[in-house]
């Protein structure tokens, strides 16, 4: 459950790293993405689900950090700001102030996930995932499925997808749900405001 | 009494003897199973004011103590997994071991939450019961909220299930879904960062062992798998470390280095008094005698102890080979007293001259033991009860057996040893003469009080158990690695019914929720987090209420949502559902793991156990319990130590009324004005012990007290010896004082051993009995005027 999300933020995460696979394309994938350290885009999350008449979009933009982490901030259908750091993920309030959200054990170890991904080693997600790249270096699609059985039973598929930048993220749930993101706008982040790099931790 | 006499009562003893050992054999080896206790448990008083606490003490040492955690360690991914499963392989193979579990049995995600399902209207997360509280709380933004979570929503419990996301919260916060462990390749998993950098693969393997740790038998079977499968471990999987922690090590740990005290301090000090006795008289008989009576006093020893206690722990019995020491001198006394004789020895008359003096020593011996015996220490029950039967039975073989044994006349003792003794006792006697002696006092007080300023004291558990420190950070490293509780620290909740002490628990969770807020607390376990008390839950499903108040709106809501209609229609008719019982969440596979932390119901009502977890600071978790009803902190480790310093309060003024109680004894016997001089030796040697203890730095325990108390008794012992002996003596001035040199540097050498033990206790005992018998037994003659010249 927040593992999964643990994984899936991992996966993302592991994209902009430089894996160690022989897959060639994979590894321009991965080198090209992480000359991006900090990016901001706009993102339209779209859910379906078989317990979901129409599905689910959320609107909003999106801020990322090699090394410290994303803001997840809806716009529509309601307004919130997640902080989704290594160490813990948190609720931000209108004063920036961060709330921890539920799940407080867990985040260790996302932050030791993170930690040694971003340290230039992917293994935790290779470890996982089995990775299948296709396409060309301006525009290829990475595929991550699990390898623990456990987890395959619950989860089908993560796909990557872009071109200079990441532009989507495709999750396949087995029981026939799925979440799209697409990005848009993607662009060179610049400097961080002083609310972004308190939320974000100053480490 | 006729020498036929003599024999018969030599006979009946001897027959005696040969019963008690017989029987004493067989309680040892006849019965199955060794009745060797290495449970350091065991050697711990009962400390705590309620029973249940006492019995929760030993139940978390069982749920822990009976199994070994195993954590196999490997920079390389696949290798440390490899390596766990063929470790959880062998050892599965192994009949030490009940059960082996190093791979997970198949599990359903989804089977796991369905018995949830028909609760989840009862059952509520922290953040969400905070949420639905406030007045402002607007359940369609939440619904919004889950149904877009980024990523994914609805894992585990399904979006239908659950739209709030309310039940998923609550699986949440269970404590499998927070431990740092998780399950990979169907093995439980945790990675780690060396400081280096690099990154390690940590994987569990537990086994439970095929009968209790402290097992004799179970132990050297399990350690022994252990250790194959550990060697092929690494033959197969190089660079693999494994990491242990359990009871069993411990106490093979301690059974060890309790094997090798008992080898050291027995076998040195019986080959120096053999050497000793040797020397001083000058024949292998006398030699034999005194192992003979000793004998006598260890196998009563033993047998009395198997019989009072039904078995014998291993610091009794390394203070028991340092008893051999002590047991020795009744037979040295009346060798002694034959060997001054010389040709007109006659046994019986003999036994009439030494009578007195080991009667009186048997006595204050005794007494001395008896007093540590009261203190209510089982380990010390058991040195006691050892001690004083073993003394017992020595003492009675030299009226009993010895006499029969010992009817011609022997050889004198060694003449260098009386004139050794007799130059000592000469030097000592004059400088303690008169005025001298005076000044000699003062010297030697100003000599020690500033190692009196510089003592400390030290009341720690940790003295009685010495933990081998590699162990210890095994231990650490797992803790770290799993987050399980340290176990010597939790909180007893108890309360008139299940109901009642589940709602104490979670008026103590409010405070402990505070602390991990602080990040004072890495997290706790507690039962209540697991089920509810059906306050909490009514409470729970009240917050909710209002929403299913009206079914139309409600299903509105979640249609409005996005929710497919038919599944916001079953959703709004699964209301109310019910609430989890407690019995029957304790009956469930899911509560297995935890079972341990409920104590039941008795007629002390009912009670169950929370442990906290990564704080080690007891005054923050009393404080937590501070106040509130039901809750009580037990810290078996401190509440030791608190009964060891009062104690040691009570040893100190013990020692102080002895001495002021053996004073007119003294008086009584050997005239006012000669009683100071009498008594100085023994008082002198306490006082020169605490000094040099204190120069040492070491801090004072209850056992140097106890140690000091022996100091007095045995000193007084020589004192008297000299007293009593030297008028029978006085044609071989030196020969009574040669005796009682004998004594002493038998019982240093057995019990100045001790200061070589691998526990601290003993280890602070042996050097005290060192330094205060060494010191007593050189100034004693100057409590005698100074020898005569005139050597016959």
């Amino acid at each position: 459950m927040r593992r999964l999300t643990a994984f899936l933020l991992c996966c993302c995460l592991a994209a902009v790293a430089r894996a160690g696979t022989d897959d060639a394309l994979l590894r321009t994938v991965l080198d090209g993405l992480a000359r991006h350290p900090q990016v901001r885009a706009e993102f339209v999350q779209t859910r379906s689900s078989p317990a979901l008449a129409q599905p689910q979009v959320s609107r909003g933009r999106l801020l990322f950090v090699l090394g410290r982490g994303m803001l997840w901030q809806v716009e529509s259908p309601y307004r919130e700001t997640l902080a989704l750091t290594g160490e813990r993920t948190a609720r931000l309030d209108a004063q920036g102030r961060a709330q921890p959200v539920r799940g407080e054990r867990g985040v260790g170890q996302v932050s030791q996930m993170l930690q040694s991904m971003l340290a230039g080693r992917p293994d935790e997600v290779l470890r996982q995932f089995e990775v299948a790249a296709s396409g060309s270096p301006a525009r290829w699609s990475l595929r991550f499925v699990p390898r623990q059985a456990r987890m395959a039973r619950v989860l089908g598929a993560i796909v990557l997808d872009g071109g200079d930048y990441l532009d989507g993220i495709r999750i396949e749930m087995q029981d026939g749900a799925a979440t799209d993101i697409r990005f848009s706008g993607t662009r060179e982040a610049g400097g961080l405001s002083a609310l972004e790099a308190r939320a974000l931790g100053g480490s | 009494m006729s020498r036929r006499g003599l024999h018969l009562r030599a006979a009946w003893f001897a027959a005696a003897t040969v019963l008690v050992a017989l029987l004493g054999a067989w309680l040892l080896f006849g019965r199955g199973g060794s009745p060797l206790q290495t449970d350091l448990l065991a050697m711990l008083p009962a400390t705590e004011r309620h029973p249940l606490a006492e019995q929760a003490v030993q139940r978390l040492a069982h749920a822990n103590g009976d199994r070994m955690v195993l954590l196999v360690e490997n920079a390389d991914d696949a290798r440390a997994k490899a390596a766990a499963r063929a470790l959880g392989k062998a050892l599965a193979g192994d009949k030490a071991f009940a059960s082996v579990l190093a791979e997970l049995p198949a599990f359903d995600l989804a089977q796991f939450v369905a018995p949830y399902l028909a609760h989840r209207f009862w059952l509520l997360g922290d953040d969400d019961r905070a949420a639905l509280a406030q007045p402002g709380y607007d359940p369609a933004q939440a619904l919004a909220r889950h149904l877009n979570e980024p990523f994914v929503a609805g894992v585990g419990v399904p979006l239908a299930d659950d739209p709030f996301g309310w039940l998923q919260h609550w699986l949440e916060q269970q404590p499998w879904s927070r431990s740092p462990l998780l399950p990979e390749d169907d093995l439980l998993v945790a990675h780690q960062t060396d400081p280096a950098g690099g990154e390690r693969t940590l994987v569990l393997v537990t086994a439970e062992l095929a009968g209790s740790a402290y097992d004799d038998a179970v132990q050297r079977r399990a350690l022994a798998a252990l250790a194959r499968a550990e060697q092929a471990m690494q033959h197969d999987d190089p660079g693999t470390t494994l990491l242990r922690t359990g009871a069993v090590f411990y106490a093979a740990a301690a059974r060890a280095g309790a094997e090798r005290d008992v080898h050291l301090v027995g076998w040195i000090s019986t080959g120096g008094i053999a050497l000793l006795l040797l020397w001083a008289f000058r024949s292998p008989g006398p030699l034999l005698l005194a192992f003979l009576s000793t004998a006598v006093g260890v196998a009563a020893a033993t047998t009395a102890t198997l019989l009072v206690f039904g078995q014998i722990h291993l610091l009794t019995l390394v203070f028991g080979a340092a008893l051999l020491g002590e047991a020795v001198d009744y037979s040295i006394q009346y060798l002694a007293a034959r060997a001054n004789a010389g040709a007109r020895w006659e046994p019986l008359a003999g036994l009439r001259q030494v009578r007195p003096a080991l009667l009186l020593a048997l006595a204050t011996s005794l007494l001395g033991y008896a007093l540590l015996g009261l203190v209510p220490f089982p380990a010390l029950r058991q040195m006691a009860v050892f001690a004083m039967a073993g003394m017992l039975a020595a003492c009675l073989s030299v009226f009993g057996l010895l006499p029969a044994l010992l009817a011609r006349p022997a050889r004198p003792v060694a003449p260098s040893l009386v004139r050794l003794a007799l130059a000592l006792q000469r030097a000592v006697a004059r400088l303690g003469k008169g005025r001298r002696g005076l000044a000699l006092l003062l010297a030697l007080v100003l000599l020690a009080a500033p190692g009196w300023w510089l003592l400390r004291h030290d009341d720690d558990v940790h003295l009685l158990i010495a933990q081998p420190p590699a162990l210890l950070a095994q231990e650490r490293a797992i803790r770290d690695a799993t987050g399980l509780g340290n176990g010597s620290q939790f909180y007893l909740v108890q309360g008139a019914s299940a109901e009642q002490v589940l709602q104490r628990e979670e008026a103590l969770a409010q405070r402990l929720q505070a602390l991990v807020r602080d990040g004072r607390l890495h997290d706790w376990l507690g039962l209540a987090r697991m089920a509810p008390s059906q306050a909490r839950q009514r409470a729970d499903h009240a917050l909710l209420a209002p929403l299913f108040a009206d079914p139309a709106r409600l299903r509105k809501m979640l249609t409005d949502a996005g929710l497919r209609a038919d599944a916001a229609a079953a959703y709004a008719a699964a209301w109310p559902g019910a609430p989890l019982k407690f019995e029957d969440w304790l009956a469930t596979p899911a509560a297995t793991p935890f079972r341990y932390l409920w104590m039941g119901c008795g007629a002390h009502g009912c009670a169950s156990l929370v442990l906290p977890q990564g704080q080690d600071d007891v005054r923050v978790l009393a404080a937590a319990a501070d106040g509130l009803a039901g809750v009580s902190l037990v810290d078996k480790p401190a509440s030791v130590s608190a009964l060891f310093g009062r104690y040691r309060g009570y040893a100190s003024v013990w020692l102080l009324a002895a001495v002021l109680l053996i004073a007119p004894v003294f008086g009584w016997r050997y005239g006012w004005r000669r009683m100071p001089r009498v008594l100085a030796p023994p008082v002198l040697g306490i006082g020169l012990a605490l000094a040099a203890l204190g120069y040492l730095g070491q801090p004072l325990t209850l056992f140097h007290w106890m140690a000091l108390m022996l100091v007095l008794g045995v000193g007084a012992n020589y004192a008297v010896f000299l007293h009593e002996g030297e008028p029978h003596a006085a044609h071989r001035p030196g020969a009574m004082y040669a005796s009682v040199l004998l004594s002493a540097v038998t019982a240093l050498l057995s019990f100045g051993l001790l200061a070589l033990s691998s526990m601290p206790a003993l280890r602070g005992f042996g050097l005290t009995l060192l330094l205060g018998i060494g010191g007593t037994a050189l100034l004693v003659p100057a409590s005698r005027p100074v020898p005569a010249d005139t050597a016959p």
